[in-house]
């Protein structure tokens, strides 16, 4: 009777298939088996017949999945706690492949509900990943989608200790859950290392393993993360601190009357005007004091050759950005920044972006309405200043009015897009302004002239960000066709295509020696490419949600990205390893940059406010020192609360006064 | 299986214009367009997100349609957020309002208004990492220790130790100037115009967060220590009333602190040096001040209200404390509420009444001041009954739909009690002036006068409203809901018939929804008579007696207040004293 179930097994497999030579084969023999002697067949060992009828149970359908998997995750939540969180790991590609099995297998009511039992497990973890997960609802959504198709056609890197290793095994092996094998075997790559398992914290940066190459080794190439050679900062310490002495007091003795007289022009925003209040440094002897350090480490950051010709800069700029590094204010945990901002008022939910130019001088917004404004603050705050008195007595409705009570616009109207605009960056002069839009292309303006110069057309779908090069003329744009592209200003065409990530591409930013950008995207990661060779030479892993925004640090050597839940996180760009998050905004992160020095990072949210966090602190701290949670508080500095305004953009100017711009939302 | 069943497919495609639709197809799209939808979804939550806002909108979908090469859906794309409505019936099906417009409406409404232009206004966020207080910054929070207050040091090994230093708080010059000037205003000079425009500044500026904790500071000292100032108390619950009126500051962190000083100016012992000192008049603002704290901080600080409640009740309760505590705790009880009344003070009435008694009497007791302030006690017990009768009055003929005719009399009555009360208030202004002149001056000279005009405008009350029937007559034996109810309804209907000529037809109906009232309402009927009882009784002695008395106005003022109540408490009034009055 055994046999003749074996029979009818191998009948079946070979049926199902579709091995119909074999079959015919098979059947033949067994006919003419059957006539002579059966008992010479019967020696089969009960073992095998065992194991044979065990894989056509295995294959039989969604009740192995169902029942191998929480067999398997019951026995890892009870494994030994030392090696519990490796085990642990395990379970969600396990569980991922499972479900996609038996979706693929034509199972969907099963996989559903084998989805809907254990997806508790994974929410925290991966819910934007069980969201699109959730939505495979037929073998063909698994071709289709991006995400699903990536899912199978790549090994999850898990790394576990020996032993965890064997543990798991053992256990497989012994409880038969051979669909369970299969999976594990098909679909996770081990890394096995010796001795003792890894410690929790170290999970942060290897949590989601699905990348298409090994980010480690990606992460070996080398990164020249130095500053360019012959920077404008190296001549200003060569020019001697004999120099910047005198400018200094100098500066001390004229500030109080400025100051004066700064409080009572309500508040207009000359740049001049508000760098030298922003300059009144009362603490002399602590910012003497900070400033040592601080040279020694811009004389350690090695220099780089640049890859790209740049372009010349004229005399006079040269001597305007060194008159602005000679006066830079010297920031640090004690000396906060003075921080002025701009609101937009009667956006009526239109304002989609906006952006300051390196001397604050200039706001431009980008509107769902395709079109970029400009407001010139120099001149705007001329105007309030005789206008303005009145106002002051009636807030709300006197500054309301005031845009309308002028009979000319306050702004310049940029027109020329035909989708809403998404990103706008200032060119780091001031003369030029790049807009990127919903109808995929780039625009570029010019201040001077409040008109058109140039549409750079090649995206193929809705250019999310915009970026000029830190010496202008390049610029940067991401786009939603998964793509970052790299141009120059005088050709209409792309110089370098980044292809790679594996979702939008949602924010970009240049290294500050222009030899690599960074792009974060809706695939959770920060890539950085190499400008000249289009090359990607790092991933960062370790975002639970798609990245908003992006800032390298004015060293080149940290890079921090802000992500939809609000968190932030700080990158050592050598290592490609996560420093430390740092938590505390509830919302979107839409903004982050670095001071001049690099010793704040400032970051704009949607949860109205921004936050100062102490960026020397945070990476000096060694990593055995993170596990205690209570240092992650202490890195913020400072929350500056807005009245209801999310704040869209931030930019610390060269003298390290810190603009910041956002649309005021009613509330309710 | 998918969230789309195969019903809605069938019915989408019926709205398309294909009716046979297999089963099996409809079942075959149901997931495809379940993951169509999230995929759409998903691109939407990218626009939104890449719009820098965390509200999804109608034009993110039609955009990420646009990214899908899909016709976007046109009509929704109307600023205000949609209203969807539940179907009734079902748990998780959700509709859309679309309400009829007229197009005579839309064509005949005025053109609406240009929207406002976009601007950029500027101003400083932080200066220095300091955040100044302006109008344009969020009001400032909790004074917490601030960051430089701790200063981490860092050892040679590099270990960060955290030191706290005591919290120390800064304070700009201008804010230090501004408190001296308005405690020195307070202490000194409170009765000048300088003051009140204090008060105002205190009332309306932004920038003076920083300050509070001062200011409550200030506030608990000065009345622990000027406890027989009046003037300074007074001034200093104006201080209070101000900074609770203040948009801008967030008081509630210093609440503890505030508290006791106020309550402190409800129940003391004494307040003021003199005892001709209206510290009356004092109980009741900072009775008024604590009821509209309780009213604005009750959610957020839930243990206040009963801890405030606790106090006065036992401070009323308690017969070893002063009269004039009593007085304030009733007035605190009856400012925070009838539900209060209801609970705390209704049901010590009777004893409490029966205490107070001896106190109010000639020849009980001899001292002057004692019996006035016995009548003023007296008078707040009225107050708060006749408050808590009315406010059940008030919120009873809502209760009925169908009687039109009884609101529109309601209406009529509630107006003409509002002319009365402000009669009456001007009354009592007289009164009071003449009570102050009563006790300084020659009693004899002014008393019969002040009576007299009392008496007059009390009867011309009762003739005008509540004209006696002689059902409702002395009968205070009767204490069944039904007198109560009939006395009620025929006062009424006194009232409407001499004021309305066609109200004969209405009568019937009006006393059958008044009696309907009162059924659904047994409790007030019971208590109105109780309370007729109660007062009458003590009234009818007290008539007899207060004629004779020098301190009559304290009476009619009372009486007064009574009378001024609403025509239910008229009426209870009327069947208590009305007719002895007449006699």
């Amino acid at each position: 009777m055994e046999e003749e179930g074996i029979e009818k097994l191998v009948m079946n497999y070979l049926k199902k298939k579709g091995f119909k030579q074999a079959e015919l084969a098979f059947q033949e023999e067994l006919q003419q088996q059957s006539q002579p002697n059966s008992t010479s067949n019967s020696l089969s060992d009960p073992d095998i017949a065992k194991l044979v009828l065990s894989f056509n149970e295995s294959e039989s359908g969604p009740p192995s999945y169902h029942e191998g998997y929480s067999k398997l995750r019951s026995w890892a939540y009870s494994s030994l706690d030392l090696y519990k969180h490796e085990l642990l790991r395990v379970l969600y590609p396990v569980f991922a492949h499972c479900f996609m099995d038996l979706i693929s297998l034509g199972y969907l009511q099963e996989a559903r509900a084998f989805f809907n039992s254990f997806r508790d497990d994974h929410v925290m973890m991966h819910g934007g990943d069980l969201m699109k997960l959730e939505s495979v609802l037929s073998p063909s959504h698994l071709e289709e989608m991006e995400f699903a198709h990536y899912l199978r056609h790549t090994k999850a890197n898990i790394k576990m200790c020996q032993y965890s290793y064997d543990l798991l095994l053992q256990y497989l092996q012994k409880t038969q859950l051979t669909t369970m094998l299969g999976i594990i075997n098909e679909h996770i790559n081990f890394k096995v290392s010796p001795g003792q398992p890894r410690s929790i914290s170290d999970d942060v940066g290897v949590d989601i393993l699905f990348t298409a190459e090994d980010a480690n080794q990606i992460s070996a190439k080398e990164i020249q993360w130095g500053l360019l050679e012959d920077s404008l900062e190296d001549r200003l310490e060569k020019a001697g601190t004999s120099l910047f002495e005198p400018e200094r007091a100098d500066g001390e003795n004229k500030e109080p009357d400025v100051d004066e007289s700064k409080k009572k022009s309500t508040e207009g925003s000359k740049q001049n005007a508000s760098v030298k209040k922003s300059k009144k440094d009362k603490t002399v002897g602590s910012g003497g004091k900070a400033m040592l350090p601080e040279v020694n480490t811009v004389c350690v950051a090695p220099r780089v050759k640049p890859e790209l010709t740049l372009p010349v800069m004229s005399a006079e700029v040269e001597q305007s950005i060194l008159e602005d590094l000679r006066n830079r204010v010297q920031l640090t945990s004690t000396a906060l920044p003075s921080v002025s901002f701009y609101t937009f008022i009667n956006t009526h939910n239109k304002l989609n972006c906006s952006s300051i130019s390196q001397d604050g001088s200039l706001v431009a917004g980008g509107f769902s309405d395709s079109s970029v404004k400009v407001w010139d603050m120099a001149k705007a705050g001329q105007q309030t200043a005789t206008s303005g008195m009145q106002g002051e007595n009636d807030t709300s409705n006197g500054e309301l009015g005031m845009g309308t009570n002028n009979r000319k616009r306050s702004y310049t109207l940029l027109q020329g897009h035909s989708g809403p605009v998404h990103s706008t960056t200032f060119s780091p002069l001031g003369d030029f302004i790049l807009s990127s839009s919903a109808d995929s292309t780039i625009r570029l303006w010019s201040t001077k002239l409040n008109t058109n110069l140039v549409c750079y057309k090649g995206h193929n779908y809705p250019v999310w960000d915009v970026k000029f090069s830190p010496v202008g003329h390049y610029f940067a744009s991401s786009s939603h066709d998964r793509t970052a592209r790299v141009w120059s200003m005088d050709r209409i065409q792309p110089l370098r295509i980044m292809a790679g990530h594996l979702s939008d591409v949602d924010c970009v930013q240049w290294h500050p020696n222009c030899n690599y950008i960074a792009t974060g995207s809706s695939d959770k990661t920060v890539r950085m490419w190499d400008v000249s060779s289009g090359e990607c030479v790092r991933i960062f892993i370790g975002h639970r949600s798609m990245i908003l925004s992006l800032a390298i640090s004015p060293e080149g050597r940290y890079m921090a990205s802000g992500d939809e839940d609000g968190t932030i996180m700080l990158w050592d760009l050598a290592t490609g390893r996560c420093l430390t998050p740092l938590m505390g905004h509830t919302s979107c992160v839409w903004t982050l940059s670095f001071s001049c020095e690099g010793s704040l990072l400032a970051s704009g949210s949607a949860d109205c406010s921004v936050k100062l966090w102490d960026v020397t602190r945070s990476t000096k701290l060694p990593r055995s020192e993170e596990k205690s949670g209570s240092t992650s508080r202490l890195r913020s500095l400072k929350t500056l609360p807005t009245k209801s305004t999310p704040v869209y953009t931030l930019q610390f100017s060269r003298r390290n006064l810190l603009f910041a711009a956002g649309s005021l939302s009613k509330i309710g | 299986m998918s969230i789309v069943p195969k019903e809605t497919i069938e019915v989408i495609a019926q709205s398309i214009g294909i009716s046979n639709l297999s089963a099996d197809a409809a079942l075959a799209l149901a997931p495809d367009v379940e993951y169509r939808m999230r995929e759409i979804m998903q691109e939407a939550v990218k626009c939104m997100r890449h719009s820098r806002r965390t509200v999804l909108t109608a034009d993110d979908v039609d955009s990420a349609l646009k990214l899908k090469n899909v016709e976007p859906i046109y009509g929704f794309a109307s600023g205000g957020p949609l209203r969807f409505r539940k179907a009734i019936g079902h748990k998780d099906l959700f509709y859309l309002e679309d309400k009829d417009i007229d197009i005579k409406d839309v064509i005949d409404a005025p053109l609406p208004k240009a929207p406002l232009d976009t601007a950029v206004l500027c101003h400083w966020l932080a200066i220095e990492g300091v955040q100044p207080a302006i109008p344009e910054n969020a009001p400032v929070q909790v004074i917490s220790a601030p960051s430089d207050g701790k200063i981490q040091q860092q050892k040679d090994d590099k270990l960060p130790v955290d030191i706290k230093l005591p919290v120390r708080h800064v304070l700009s010059r201008e804010l230090q100037l501004y408190f001296e000037k308005i405690t020195e205003l307070a202490v000194r000079n409170s009765e000048s115009i300088l003051f009140k425009e204090a008060l105002v500044s205190l009332a309306t500026d932004s920038g003076l967060h920083p300050l509070v904790p001062y200011f409550t500071c200030f506030i608990a000292d000065e009345v622990s220590r000027g406890l027989n100032d009046l003037p300074l108390l007074l001034a200093l619950m104006r201080v209070v009333r101000s900074l609770l009126l203040n948009a801008h500051i967030n008081i509630e962190p210093y609440l503890h602190q505030l508290m006791p000083a106020v309550v402190t100016c409800i129940v003391a012992k004494r307040l003021g040096k003199r005892l001709s000192d209206n510290h009356w008049e004092l109980r009741e603002f900072a009775a008024n001040l604590v009821a509209s704290i309780c009213r604005r901080f009750g959610q957020v600080y839930t243990t206040l209200q009963t801890r405030l409640t606790k106090q006065l009740v036992n401070a009323f309760l308690n017969p070893s404390h002063s009269l004039p505590t009593h007085y304030g705790a009733i007035q605190g009880l009856s400012a925070l509420g009838s539900n209060l009344v209801r609970l705390l003070i209704l049901p010590n009435l009777e004893q409490y009444v029966r205490l107070l008694e001896p106190e109010m009497l000639l020849e009980q007791q001899k001292n002057k001041m004692k019996r006035y302030e016995a009548w003023h006690v007296y008078g707040a017990l009225l107050r708060a009954c006749g408050q808590f009768v009315h406010n059940r009055f008030k919120i009873l003929p809502p209760l009925h739909s169908s009687g039109r005719t009884l609101m529109r009399t309601g209406a009529r009555v509630i107006t003409s009690g509002a002319n009365k009360r402000k009669m009456t208030s001007e009354n009592s202004d007289h009164l009071r002036s003449s009570k102050r002149t009563a006790i300084d001056g020659p009693i004899t000279a002014v008393a019969p006068s002040s009576l007299q005009e009392v008496t007059t405008n009390s009867t011309l009350r009762v003739d005008s409203s509540a004209v006696p029937s002689p059902s409702s007559g002395p009968t205070p034996s009767n204490n069944g809901a039904v007198v109560g109810v009939e006395s009620e309804a025929e006062d009424r209907d006194g009232g409407a018939s001499t004021t309305a000529s066609n109200s004969s037809r209405l009568n019937p109906r009006l006393s059958t929804t008044i009696e309907h009232i009162w059924k659904d309402d047994f409790d007030s009927g019971n208590l109105l008579v109780t309370l007729s009882e109660l007062f009458g009784s003590h009234w009818k002695k007290r008539i007899m007696k207060s004629v004779l008395e020098t301190h009559d106005e304290c009476i009619s003022y009372s009486m007064n207040l009574m009378i001024s109540r609403r025509a239910s408490l008229r009426s209870w009034a009327s069947h208590g004293w009305t007719p002895q009055l007449a006699h």
